[in-house]
């Protein structure tokens, strides 16, 4: 590296030569720092996007036969996302449930169901959707969008659901990254009342 | 150094450093495949027994945190899924606006485990309650306690002891193994039982008076005899008419397979002196392979295939109950399903198994074709198929001849001859019929149910030191020197006291035995047999063998 | 509008030409030599740094109930997480290795002397913020070791005479580590830091194209008759450049290659109930630790305050020396001592548990 004296151009003696192998090294160099640094940068933005689509996990909703012909819960998965569940059959298997997001794929309101219209509704800007999540009315009739539907699944009596996954590491517990039923509708015979009324831990164990 | 030189150093880096990045890529997708099958499952806590886990995991955090560990919270299965009961049922009791009950019995694992219940239901496992009308229940009950409180004959310092419980050896000895008959509280100050509740098909009782007595707190909890409750003994007799406790193997509450895998956990029972399966696995070569080569086992994987999952050592589970290769991975929860000899009774005997998966015990070759549903060469061949993952078919046949030997010595030589004098001791009304009160029903007890259940075990799993020293060694000490002399003694007492002819009935049986070629050098001496040792090696070897240096 | 490039000059009245103007500065020909380029390392790895920092900063939580919780979710659980905190620690240890190389050769090569006094002096600010910065950063963690080092860094400056206890209060946020502790690390690590270093790197390459480089002309580049066979000077653009290209993917390699072969691992979670058997800080701080287990207390801090100081100094130091003695060369000889007694510090705190 110290030997190369002519430094600047020695171009005149072979000026064909000397012309294409500017251009092909510059190209070169230029193909391999973009690469390189390319290849950085996409790793930093990957780093960046929090989604993590392949990541759902199989969560319980509640068992099958606590769910009557026409029942439905209102489920929140791990993420937040909020899902209607519904019998709409008694033939006894999977295909008796539907999960239907709750929220409308419009602007993202939350859709409620309508017994006597027999169709889920969005207040925002009165979209409906038939029983099966299809648009009807409103915003999501007109351009032919569905309420989201989850996978379900009956084992051994219990129904669950197929969701994402939480993305958002828990500082306390990581039990806490599940889903669970959050609103009945009447019926549904709820288990339990305030847990800890009872609890008397030492007592109990004095004789 | 040329300005192109340099443009093309950096193009060649800039590769270099692509190349380096796309092994990271690499590095994440394996890392991030890695994870998925070893990150610890989400927990979900099911809606149902979201309260139950939040008051109990301050109460009881361990049960809380066991169960986090299972692969029921991972699939969702809870507190109420297992403890649920109908509010028919015996023990059900309102808690917090569920029914349920404390104990969870096969029935209730059933409800999601068919087929492992069906098998565990076939298999000796599930009758070992029935040992609570036998003779070792006699021995704990009565032996070694009392068939009835008793008073205690003087003060304990610090504490006032009312009354003696008789029965304390059978509820934590026995019956921690065997299962106890759970047993609640009556207003009468007995016991409510399975028998007295006699519960349908469903394990609803169907005697409306025994559940009437049940004992009951403030909150309407059934109150268990607490000799019978907490216990985990394999055939536990459930108050819903099942038997049996799956908890037992795999212990609550998370009911971890990577447990019921290792031997560890059936060493709760199977050791000891009268059955040390447990340390004849850890003398065999298989136990020392699988000491030295657990970290190879693989024994957190969820399927634990021989051949496939792992095939570093044998386990208990590997042998008698788990899924190999050569079966299409197909596991049993009747470990006797393997079984070709039991070696349980004093005289071992062959595992041909009529359609209840009792064993056929009629001699007449016709009546036991018709009632053998499951052969004892069949059960053999199943146990083959797991050797043969690790063995060739001809060290195989060679083991189990070897095996059959030692039994078949063991049953001819002391175990039947043992137990013709015993009975015609018996019959001729030279011992009584109370078992355990004369010294010859303890030296036999002896014989049989320790010393030769080591001898024959010991051979079964492939440990010398089992099936010699603690085994045939001490049989035949304790038939020489014990039960021959005690019989003899017993012998010439009845003759001393005029009841000549049952003594020369039992003593013409002793001498028929004693008469028997294998039996001769204790009469006749043995100063021949050194020599013919000698000659016999000297035409197998050429030479003799060296006494002394 | 007639073409793009107009448009933008109009408006921007800066052409290419005036910029190359400027920034072509000529460079001294012993830059040629590989370890002169020792200066745009840390540099380099200062951008390194600010990049992979910012990255890492968009999922750190600098509170103490979270921030080990969140360096686990970068670590485990983020998509390349693990990789650029692996580049990010990787890069931190080049970096500070790399300043003291260069400071080295700064040093023996007496480019520090008149009138280069001012720019060693920014150069030592610099190594100090750098070091702190890596102390800051290790405190982030918020494993075991961060936080006893963290806690027995404070109470090192504790016993500086006089302002010891304002500094440790002013670090902690209080008398002991506590909640508040954290975040000034971080807003440190993350802020103030990196601005005051941006500050002086723009001083102290400012002050280089004031001055010029030191040049240096060495034997080979002469012929036999002395004369210089060699030209004095070179082009920054492109030859300079593309020289500081190949060295900045040379590190790049370095860096992945250490990132994926030593990637950063998680210790146990910080308890301030039970200090670790064995606590060390990071490397670079062997020499101090070994220092202050072997003076104690005050004594400590203060010699090594002194040696510091006469750091600072050393250029008029040195001069004086030069001037009233007949020892020229001595630095040389001070910093050969000087650099032996930091190998032997450092490789001594490795090598022992305590």
């Amino acid at each position: 590296m110290t030997a190369s004296k002519h430094e600047p151009d020695d171009s005149e003696t072979q000026p064909e030569r000397r012309k294409f192998l500017t251009t092909a090294s510059t190209v070169a160099m230029g193909a391999g720092l973009a690469g390189g640094y390319g290849a950085f940068g996409a790793i930093a933005g990957r780093f960046l996007y929090p989604a993590r689509p392949d990541d759902r996990l199989w969560q319980f909703v509640i068992e099958a036969d606590r769910l009557g012909l026409g029942d439905s819960v209102l489920y929140r998965g791990p993420s937040g996302e909020t899902i209607n569940v519904t019998r709409q059959a008694e033939a006894g298997d999977v295909s008796d449930f539907i999960a239907l997001s709750s929220t409308c794929p419009h602007l993202g309101c939350q859709v409620h169901w309508e017994g006597q219209n027999n169709r889920y509704f969005c207040p925002c800007h009165n979209g409906t959707f038939d029983p099966a999540g299809v648009g009807t009315g409103g915003p999501p009739g007109d351009s032919g969008m569905s309420l989201p539907r989850y996978p379900l699944r009956v084992d051994s009596g219990l129904l669950f659901i197929e969701v994402p996954e939480s993305q958002l590491a828990d500082a306390t517990s990581r039990e806490t990254a599940t889903g669970e039923v959050i609103e009945r509708a009447p019926g549904i015979h709820a288990p339990g009342h305030d847990p800890c009324l009872a609890c008397r831990p030492t007592d109990d164990l004095k004789t | 150094m040329t300005l192109e030189t340099k443009r093309f150093i950096i193009a060649a880096l800039g590769a270099l450093f692509l190349l380096s990045l796309v092994f990271v890529q690499w590095l994440e997708v394996t890392r991030k495949a890695e994870e998925a099958g070893l990150r610890q499952a989400h927990v979900a806590v099911p809606a149902s027994s979201k309260s139950c886990v939040d008051c109990h995991v301050q109460t009881n955090p361990g049960i809380i945190s066991h169960w986090e560990g299972s692969t029921h919270a991972e699939k969702g299965v809870a507190c109420v899924e297992c403890h649920q009961a109908a509010s028919k049922e015996a023990d059900a009791f309102l808690h917090y606006g569920v029914t349920i009950a404390t104990v969870v019995t096969p029935r209730d694992c059933a409800r999601c485990h068919v087929t492992e219940s069906e098998q565990f239901a076939a298999s000796h496992h599930a009758k070992a309650g029935n040992i609570l009308a036998s003779l070792d229940n006699f021995l704990a009950e009565t032996v070694e306690g009392a068939r009835l409180d008793f008073n205690p004959h003087s003060p304990t310092p610090g504490k006032a002891v009312e009354s003696v419980n008789g029965f304390a050896s059978a509820f934590s000895g026995c019956q921690q193994c065997h299962g106890s008959k759970v047993a609640l509280q009556s207003t009468d100050g007995g016991m409510i039982t399975t028998d007295d509740l006699a519960p349908d098909a469903n394990g609803i009782p169907t005697n409306l008076d025994a559940v009437g007595q049940i004992v009951r707190d403030d909150n309407g909890r059934p109150l268990f005899h607490p000799g019978t409750w907490p216990n985990t003994g394999i055939g536990r007799l459930n108050l819903d008419g099942s038997r049996g406790s799956c908890s037992a193997c795999h212990s609550r509450h998370d009911f971890s397979p990577r447990r019921a895998r290792q031997p560890e956990n059936c060493g709760k029972c199977h050791l000891g002196p009268d059955h040390p399966q447990k340390e004849i696995f850890e003398e065999s070569k298989h136990g020392v392979a699988y000491r030295d080569l657990k970290d190879d086992m693989n024994l957190d994987a969820t399927s634990w295939v021989l051949g496939e999952d792992y095939a570093a050592a044998p386990t208990c589970a590997t042998c008698h109950m788990s899924g190999h290769k050569r079966n299409g991975g197909e596991i049993t929860h009747d470990p006797g399903e393997r079984l070709s000899w039991t070696n349980r009774p004093p005289v071992s005997l062959v595992m041909d198994t009529d359609i209840n998966h009792a064993i056929v015990k009629v001699t007449d070759p016709e009546q036991r074709r018709a009632l053998i549903v499951d052969t004892a060469e069949n059960k053999r061949d199943r146990m083959k198929l797991v050797c043969s993952h690790c063995h060739t078919p001809d060290y195989v046949n060679a083991f189990y001849q070897q095996y059959d030997d030692l039994v078949i010595l063991y049953n001819e030589k002391f175990a039947k001859p043992g137990q013709q004098i015993m009975a015609t001791l018996a019959s001729q009304g030279l011992r009584s019929k109370t078992q355990f009160d004369e010294e010859i029903e303890w030296t036999w007890f002896y014989l049989w149910h320790h010393e030769g259940r080591r001898a024959r075990h010991g051979a079964s799993m492939m440990a010398p030191d089992y099936t010699h020293w603690h085994g045939m060694f001490e049989v035949a000490e304790r038939f020489y020197t014990e039960l021959i002399p005690q019989a003899i003694e017993i012998v010439d007492h009845a003759a001393a006291t005029g009841k000549g002819a049952q003594a020369r009935e039992v003593r013409a049986v002793i001498d028929s035995i004693l008469d028997r070629p294998e039996h001769a050098w204790f009469r006749e001496g043995a100063e021949g047999e050194a020599e013919k040792i000698r000659k016999e090696m000297e035409r197998r070897y050429g030479q003799g063998l060296k006494t002394g240096p | 509008m007639s073409n793009p490039a107009e448009w933008v000059t109009e408006r921007l009245p800066i052409s290419g030409d005036q910029l190359r103007e400027l920034t072509n500065e000529p460079v001294p020909y012993h830059l040629k030599r590989w370890w002169f380029a020792l200066g745009g390392t840390p540099a380099y790895l200062f951008v390194v740094q600010i990049i992979t920092g910012i990255l890492l900063a968009f999922y750190y939580e600098a509170a103490s109930t979270s921030a080990y919780e969140s360096v686990r979710f970068i670590t485990e659980e983020a998509a390349f997480g693990w990789f650029i905190r692996s580049v990010h620690k990787w890069a931190a240890t080049l970096m500070i290795a790399a300043v003291v190389l260069h400071q080295m050769r700064v040093y023996f090569t007496g480019a520090y002397r008149k009138p280069r006094e001012l720019n060693w002096m920014v150069g030592m600010f610099l190594l100090i913020c750098t070091l702190m910065t890596g102390f800051t950063g290790y405190s982030l963690v918020y494993e075991q070791l961060s936080y006893w080092g963290a806690t027995v860094g404070a109470n090192i400056a504790d016993t500086v005479p006089v302002v010891g206890g304002l500094i440790k209060n002013m670090m902690l946020a209080g008398e002991t580590y506590n909640e508040r502790t954290l975040s000034r690390f971080f807003i440190l690590h993350a802020a103030v830091l990196p601005v005051m270093m941006v500050m002086l790197i723009a001083i102290h390459i400012m002050i280089i194209r004031l001055q010029g480089i030191t040049e240096f002309q060495f034997k080979d580049e002469l012929d036999t008759d002395g004369k210089a066979a060699t030209p004095k000077t070179f082009n920054f653009f492109p030859d300079h450049l593309f020289t500081e290209l190949i060295i900045g993917l040379l590190l790049m390699i370095v860096l992945s290659a250490l990132a994926t072969i030593f990637p950063a691992t998680m210790g146990p979670p910080a308890d301030p109930l039970v200090t670790p058997e064995v606590i060390k800080p990071e490397w670079f701080f062997y020499v101090a630790f070994r220092w202050l287990k072997l003076f104690t207390g005050t004594a400590a801090v203060l010699s090594m305050g002194f040696i510091v100081f006469t750091m600072f100094a050393w250029p008029f130091i040195d001069d004086w020396i030069r001037r009233k003695t007949r020892f020229q060369e001595a630095s040389v000889w001070i910093g050969i001592v000087g650099v032996l007694a930091i190998i032997g510090l450092t490789v001594w705190e490795a090598v022992v548990k305590h």
